[in-house]
């Protein structure tokens, strides 16, 4: 059996009351006019692999209007995958034993998500990249998820305490050192995926743009060389701003070609780099793994021309699941195999 | 034509059963109904064990256990070790500590740890008890038995630096590797803690 995504079912997802699809081996077309759900139902096959969306932080606005909560189900390969989720509480199923913890879970399938926002990447905030990086992070090691927990508690308690009138120290200075622990680990993983990340992604957008252009990409530390002494020389400045100035939560990741960081760089250029970060983070994951991760195009054709779509579908392993969602299928070179969901 | 239900009494007896923990209301009707018709059912029993377990146990007035005297068996048993304090959590802690058998010292329940994102600070734990015994009682030694997680650590961070300015020796439980269970399933945390807990083999002990 391959490792492919074959079926979807949804309940109570954003606009879906019910839903179920079946999935080819192959390339899957989602087609259908706006606004009847195309993107939900990538945003549900990326949670059902990966429990978390790719297009919000939380969980609860994915939950149909005036709904409990929403399950999604399906299996990939033979594991069947479910998931339960109510704002007061998660249920996991793998092969319909509940599980305690994630862990299992997530190792079941991977996924990498293009999205037409993804030009974010370069243009948005800090928080879109290290997003990125550790969703990606997570799915190459699973026990991150661990560090990265423990770090974002530790670090929203000491900016609580340090909102406190008066400011009592001794509870602060209580939280730092598992905040240091933590925000170490996360540093570190995160530094280490860069460093796996930069050739990849070298690669892949010397292949897409034809390009000799170098691109590079710079992970750049919240935490400074030293995360205890920043945070200590740091105190003064977070007693008055009454939230803590440094750690991970303040990473960055800076994108260069051939030296010239990209935030100058024209739209195509842009959107040239993020497909290759994309595309980086597949090789990675399919390195890491032995298989390609499933690939998820969420309307990403909409600002190509004919010949860059199918370009862009040329790039991608031809062996690889992948699940696009379109208006239209006209423009599909046809040769091209799909297998065609139709939704509206 | 008024619809038919259970008489009020029934309804008041599920009603409360409901409000139980792990009880819904599927469970409750049938523990209701099971106590008005099973000849086993004992109903006075279960009224008479219930009403005298909240008059008679309450928190031991030293360390917090469970208890029906002012101080709790564990307290009040003189061959108890007086030198050595465990701090734990919870109550219901103290169970797994003394099943080991390892244990001969007397403990201390917080109550709960400090969790700003739960609004409980210190004040809210039995920490100034704490503090007392620690003075009055002159344990040579205190272990922290607090949980693995951030808010356990932080109050474990928390007493160490007040234990420790009370010139007491402050130990906390080893953290590492589950036992039984191989270097790849533990995350890097565990291991590292692991690591730097790592304690000596010597030579006399092979």
């Amino acid at each position: 059996m391959r490792f492919v995504l074959r079926s979807l079912k949804l309940r109570h997802f954003r606009c879906f009351e019910a839903f179920e699809t079946e999935f080819s081996d192959g390339l899957n077309c989602i087609v259908g006019p706006n606004a009847r759900g195309k993107t939900s139902v990538l945003e549900a096959a990326c949670i059902l692999l990966r429990l978390q969306s790719p297009r919000v932080s939380k969980l609860a606005p994915v939950v149909q209007h005036e709904r409990q909560g929403f399950v999604v189900d399906g299996y990939f390969g033979q594991r069947h995958l479910q998931f339960y989720f109510s704002r007061n509480r998660k249920k996991l199923a793998l092969d319909e034993v509940a599980q305690a913890d994630a862990h299992e879970y997530l190792q079941v399938g991977r996924v990498v998500y293009f999205s037409n926002t993804d030009i974010e990447l370069v243009r948005g905030s800090g928080e879109v990249r290290r997003r990125f990086l550790d969703f990606v992070a997570v799915q190459r090691d699973g026990l991150y998820r661990n560090a990265l927990r423990a770090y974002d508690r530790a670090l929203r308690s000491r900016n609580l305490l340090l909102k406190g009138y008066p400011v009592r120290w001794r509870e602060v200075a209580a939280f730092e050192e598992p905040l240091l622990a933590a925000g170490r680990l996360v540093s570190e993983v995160r530094a280490r995926l860069v460093a796996e990340l930069q050739p990849e992604a070298d690669a892949a957008h010397r292949v897409i743009s034809g390009s000799r252009e170098e691109l590079r990409v710079e992970y750049r530390a919240g935490a400074g060389e030293d995360f205890a002494q920043a945070l200590d020389a740091a105190r003064g400045e977070d007693a008055r701003l009454r939230q803590t100035t440094v750690g991970p939560h303040r990473d960055e990741l800076a994108f260069f070609l051939n030296g010239q960081s990209t935030e100058y760089a024209s739209e195509g250029q842009q959107r040239t780099v993020v497909l290759a970060l994309k595309l980086g983070a597949m090789r990675l994951l399919e390195r890491h793994f032995g298989r390609t991760p499933l690939l998820l195009l969420d309307d990403v054709f909409g600002e190509l021309d004919v010949a860059r779509r199918n370009a862009l579908l040329a790039v991608l392993p031809s062996g690889a699941q992948k699940l696009v969602t379109t208006t239209h299928l006209d423009w599909m070179a046809s040769g091209l195999e799909a297998h065609r969901i139709p939704l509206g | 034509m008024k619809r038919a239900d259970y008489p009020t009494a029934l309804r008041t007896v599920i009603g409360e059963l409901k409000r139980l923990p792990g009880i819904g209301p599927r469970s409750a009707e049938r523990i209701a109904l099971w106590l008005v018709q099973s000849r086993d059912a004992r109903a006075d029993a279960v009224a008479r064990a219930i009403s005298e377990v909240t008059t008679q146990v309450h928190p031991c007035e030293r360390c917090g256990f469970f208890s029906t005297e002012p101080l709790c068996d564990i307290c009040a048993d003189p061959s108890r070790d007086p030198s050595v304090l465990c701090v734990v959590e919870q109550p219901t802690d103290v169970l797994p500590l003394e099943r080991t058998g390892g244990f001969r010292g007397r403990y201390h329940t917080l109550g709960g740890r400090i969790s700003p994102l739960d609004h409980v600070g210190p004040d809210d734990l039995r920490i100034g008890s704490l503090i007392e015994r620690t003075r009055e009682e002159k344990f040579s030694e205190v272990i922290l038995a607090l949980g693995a997680d951030v808010e356990g650590e932080a109050t474990a961070n928390y007493l160490a630096e007040i234990l420790n300015a009370m010139h007491v020796t402050v130990t906390r439980l080893a953290q590492g590797l589950p036992a039984g269970a191989g270097l790849d399933h533990a995350d890097e945390l565990t291991i590292q803690r692991a690591l730097s807990g790592r304690t000596r083999i010597a030579p006399h002990s092979l």
